[in-house]
């Protein structure tokens, strides 16, 4: 068995099976941990609550302008290398074919980007990775709160992305041996995630629903 | 010199003689308390962005990182990892995530009472939206199950829930309520059996201003409605919200509310004081575990209701500029946007806003129980010098507020700055604008 | 003895002179294969001269689990027809697919040739080797293919595994690979190998290979064992259609305008991005055309196992797993554990909590 066929084969349906146990794990435990009654006299309805918190799902991956005097800086880096992550694994033609034949989906209306214009995309995301790190290093605030989740999830996704560009541009070896590094890289990375930071990316969903819920039930700012 | 340096060690109250082992179980079972699937979802979600630090007066002003909201909830964080969290099991056989000790929690007294006022500024800017103020909050309540709370603000949690005030005073407040009333020739209602509407004052507010409980009175005696002030639930505040404790908060809200109750009062008014408003509005009904039989409101919402049904009436101000402080419990956490500024809107005040107004205003640097903490003094005033300079940014001439701690510390703060401002009451205003 | 027999045999160079082939159109034909080889085009001189005075080689050319197809494309191999002379010259001792003899005949030939040549000559292999039953799949003349191919190599000077399936096993060896089949490198690990995969190879690919051997012997091996000069690229890095792939244009489909138009293919399972062979250069019937040319994504037959590689027509990033629910099986044991490990808290929160519940209720 060559190391590409393990990376796609064997390794990627453990990695798959890890990914779909640890995330159901995870989340079913998080929301059966009990919930509080709450009995106060609420200011809005709880239907009207619910529109808000899913309004604040949304609102939320906007700043308030108050903030971004400071935090302007960080919110571009986080919202550029997001965008570009996004764009290079939901639009780059190599990925949705992937996606497409993991899903055993024909999904014909999936547009692609050029790959010279996603080597652009992932050389930016690679800088944009390289500010964050180093700003989860420099300021003191991040630098105190951060601890291993933070920086191992981001040395796989350098080698994610490092593999990546190597393989598009044909550099430093053997197509098949990158690209099966890749792979592995990206199994590594369904096999951390439910154990990890990455989690947020469902996390998200209920943590900024229930702060726009509460919120609105008592007035308060969302 | 800097306060962070400072280790609290042996400052817990002298009467609590607890051994380590005790105080984490204790903080232990508090937290475990607060472990929910909301509380959860909050703690999972944290990427580590250090953004709420951004939000946060006391980080802007020192920019020491250790002021990092999320830094604050690290105990509890933890204990949740560790006792509730989907991995719990491997957390704890593996030691990922060490037992909350006493040590650690000595150690994070300060970051939990001297540099956090609950001001809930960085629930704002957090991109996941973690509610990280109440993460801080179920910190301090963990710190007062173990014994670890302050002891100004322990001590006095401790006597007004014994004796319904924080401290011993000269004479007893109702005795100075009364004397506040007729050096102002005006008949208040005082331990009425039945009433309407009960009426709180912050004891801050008999002690130093008596012009705001002069203006209690006034407006309530104009407004015509049924009303008391009953002295076995007079104050508003409640020490035990600040210690964090969640048995004496609960035992001083109970003063208020039974006596709500046996007024058969349809609504209890909370004074001017910002704390006060969320200990009632928004946890006593949670502490007490039922629905209370009557509504709570702050006095600025209440009169802004009367306003808008057209039962006060109040005068022009002569064209002065104001500028005013959104106090947190009130605008941010209890949700009272409007009430202040359609109050000022009726009295044709010139309003100039702050550059961080309403939900975004930045808090006085006292709130929370900071005020009464003498080791958060140097912090406190280095906080308050960022708001003050904001508010002097509008270029108003005048100032005012609507929470008598607000003021207690723009006080602190004027003096030690040699500001050119005094803090005014808003009630005080409309007050004095009432037409006749 | 077989030495002295060795030198009685003539050079390439004076059979060449035999047949009337002029030295202008020799060096043309080493220009054709060093610059194939892309040799530098200095070395051509060199290298004319080295095959020159190479003597003839004797080639036992043994076939094993095969189609033929590799000695249909090497029979096969079009201009320069100096090739196939090559090719006449060189003493093919054995090949019981060409040779009139039969039988024991044609065993015996072999073993005279070997025994003549013995430590001399050139052992081809074409087919996969059957292991399984001590290689009962697989026998001729009474002796089990894995046995002949011991014996022959043991006298050989070289072995050149000739196509996919001698060099990997090939589609021989394709899951769930009934007959154990291997390729040559599998089993003899003693004596220089050189593998020449494909299916079939590229006639000039193999030539040259063997060319290249009689001047100046083993070339330089990639670690699968072919020579670099051949295998050196993927079919991508040299494929016409490469700036397709760079602009983002994919045929979908084998019937749409993008294919008509002749767009990348990768999309449509193309092997080109893994598959090294020298198709897109070299091309094929005589630079003719080549798979991808004719509409058709690289099938990637000069690697390993290419067989097993998922469907030809699933790209080459598909996966290569069939799940049969254990997917499905992992997401309910995770609600299950989740679910779990969620009562637990619950349980633990309420003997943690006990004694702080029962001071505030109080």
């Amino acid at each position: 068995m060559t190391l590409l066929e393990f990376s796609r084969g064997t390794m990627l349906h453990i990695a798959l099976i890890v990914f779909v146990f640890g995330v159901l794990w995870r989340l079913v435990t998080t929301f059966m941990l009990g919930w509080r009654k709450r009995k106060s006299e609420w200011r809005t309805s709880a239907g009207q609550s619910a529109v808000k918190g899913a309004i604040a799902v949304g609102n939320r991956s906007w700043p308030h302008p108050e903030f971004l005097n400071r935090t302007a800086f960080g919110e571009a880096v986080g919202y550029g290398y997001h965008i570009g992550l996004f764009a290079i694994v939901l639009l780059g033609a190599p990925h949705v074919v992937f996606w497409k034949n993991l899903f055993g989906i024909n999904a014909s209306w999936w547009p692609t980007i050029p790959s010279g214009i996603i080597s652009v995309v992932s050389v930016v995301t690679i800088f944009l990775l390289l500010i964050a790190t180093i700003r989860r290093y420099m300021p003191p605030p991040l630098r105190r709160i951060s601890n291993f989740d933070d920086w191992f999830t981001l040395v796989i996704l350098f080698t994610l992305m490092i593999t990546g560009v190597m393989a598009v541009f044909g550099i430093g070896g053997r197509y098949e041996l990158i690209l099966a590094a890749h792979i592995i890289a990206f199994n590594v990375l369904l096999i951390w995630f439910p154990f990890s930071k990455l989690m947020h990316a469902f996390y998200i969903l209920p943590a900024r629903f229930f702060i726009g819920y509460t919120h609105a039930k008592k007035g308060a700012s969302t | 010199m800097n306060t962070a340096t400072q280790t609290y060690s042996g400052k817990a109250a002298p009467e609590d003689r607890l051994s380590p082992s005790e105080r984490e179980e204790r903080a232990m079972a508090e937290f475990a308390h607060h472990f929910g699937a909301y509380t959860a979802t909050n703690l999972e979600s944290c990427i580590h962005c250090g953004m709420c630090a951004d939000a946060c007066h006391y980080y802007i002003a020192t920019e020491d990182p250790k002021y990092t909201p999320i830094l604050k909830a690290e105990p509890f964080k933890q204990a949740y990892r560790r006792e509730s969290g989907a991995f719990a099991p491997f957390f704890k056989l593996f030691g990922l995530k060490k037992k909350v000790t006493t040590e650690q929690l000595e150690e994070w007294q300060e970051l939990l009472f001297d540099s956090c006022s609950q001001c809930g500024r960085c629930s704002l800017i957090c991109p996941m939206g973690i509610e990280v103020a109440e993460m801080i909050e179920i910190g301090r309540r963990g710190m007062a199950a173990a014994g670890l709370a302050p002891k100004p603000l322990m001590d006095r949690a401790k006597h007004q829930a014994e004796t319904g005030q924080p401290e011993e005073s000269d004479r007893p407040y109702s005795e100075v309520l009364q004397d506040i009333a007729r050096d102002h020739d005006l008949n208040v209602a005082l331990d009425k059996d039945k009433a309407d509407i009960l009426l709180c004052l912050p004891r801050t507010d008999l002690e130093q201003n008596p012009e705001s409980v002069a203006a209690m009175i006034k407006i309530f005696n104009k407004l015509g409605v049924s009303y008391t002030f009953r002295s076995d639930a007079l104050i508003a505040e409640n020490y035990g919200y600040y210690a964090g404790s969640r048995g004496l908060q609960k035992r001083i809200t109970k003063r208020i509310t039974d006596a709500a109750k046996k007024l058969g009062a349809k609504l209890v008014i909370v004074p001017e004081c910002g704390h006060a408003y969320t200990a009632l509005r928004w946890q006593a009904a949670e502490i007490l575990g039922e629905e209370l039989p009557f509504r709570v409101r702050h006095v600025t919402e209440f009169l802004a209701e009367q306003l808008e049904a057209g039962k006060l009436k109040l005068s022009k101000v002569n064209g002065e500029s104001f500028a005013f402080h959104d106090p947190c419990q009130l605008v941010r956490k209890g949700g009272i946007m409007d009430a202040p500024r359609q109050l000022m809107d009726a009295m044709g005040v010139n309003l100039l806003e702050m550059h961080n107004k309403k939900g975004f205003s930045f808090c006085c640097g006292g709130g929370g129980g900071v005020n009464d903490l003498d080791s958060a003094r140097e912090l406190r005033s280095r906080a308050q010098q960022l708001k003050l300079r904001e508010i002097d940014d509008t270029g108003a001439k005048r100032f005012l507020t609507s929470c008598s701690d607000c003021r207690v510390s723009f006080n602190e703060a004027g003096e030690h700055y040699d500001w050119n401002k005094k803090t005014e009451s808003l009630i005080e205003l409309v007050a004095t604008q009432i037409k006749e | 003895m077989s030495t002295s027999n060795r030198k009685e045999r003539p050079t390439i160079g004076q059979i060449m002179d035999e047949n009337g082939v002029g030295r202008r159109r020799f060096l043309k034909y080493c220009a054709g294969i060093t610059a194939l080889m892309a040799m530098p085009p200095g070395m051509t001189a060199a290298f004319a001269q080295q095959l020159r005075a190479a003597r003839r080689p004797t080639v036992i050319y043994m076939p094993f689990q095969e189609c033929t197809g590799c000695l249909e494309s090497l029979t096969r191999s079009f201009a320069p027809s100096l090739e196939s002379l090559i090719f006449e010259t060189i003493s093919l001792d054995y090949n019981h697919t060409l040779q009139a003899a039969a039988g024991h005949a044609a065993e015996e030939a072999r073993h005279e040739a070997m025994k003549e040549a013995w430590g001399e000559y050139i052992l081809i292999c074409d087919g996969s080797i059957p292991t399984k039953l001590d290689g009962i799949y697989g026998a001729s003349a009474g002796h089990s293919f894995v046995d002949q191919l011991h014996e022959a190599a043991e006298g050989a000077a070289a072995i050149v595994a000739v196509g996919v399936c001698a060099s990997y096993g090939g589609v021989g060896a394709a899951y769930p690979n009934p007959t154990g089949a291997v390729g040559v490198s599998d089993i003899i690990k003693n004596k220089p190998i050189i593998n020449v995969p494909g299916c079939p190879p590229i006639p000039e690919v193999m030539t040259g290979t063997l060319v290249s051997f009689l001047a100046s012997g083993v070339p330089e091996l990639d670690k699968h064992l072919r020579p670099k000069a051949f295998f050196g690229n993927t079919i991508h890095d040299r494929c016409y259609r490469r700036r397709f792939y760079d602009t983002g244009l994919f045929a979908e489909s084998f019937d749409d305008e993008g294919a008509r138009n002749g767009w990348c293919l990768y999309k449509l399972g193309c092997r080109g991005p893994t598959t090294y062979n020298a198709c897109a250069t070299i091309k094929w019937n005589g630079g003719t055309s080549w798979p991808v040319e004719s509409g058709h994504g690289c099938l990637g037959c000069s690697e390993p196992d290419f067989w097993d590689q998922g469907g030809f027509y699933e790209p080459v990033t598909s996966k290569l797993f069939n799940d049969t629910g254990q997917i499905a099986g992992a997401a309910a044991a995770g609600v299950a554990v989740g679910a779990a490990a969620a009562l637990a808290a619950n349980r633990r929160k309420k003997k943690l909590s006990g004694q702080v519940d029962k001071e505030t209720s109080s």
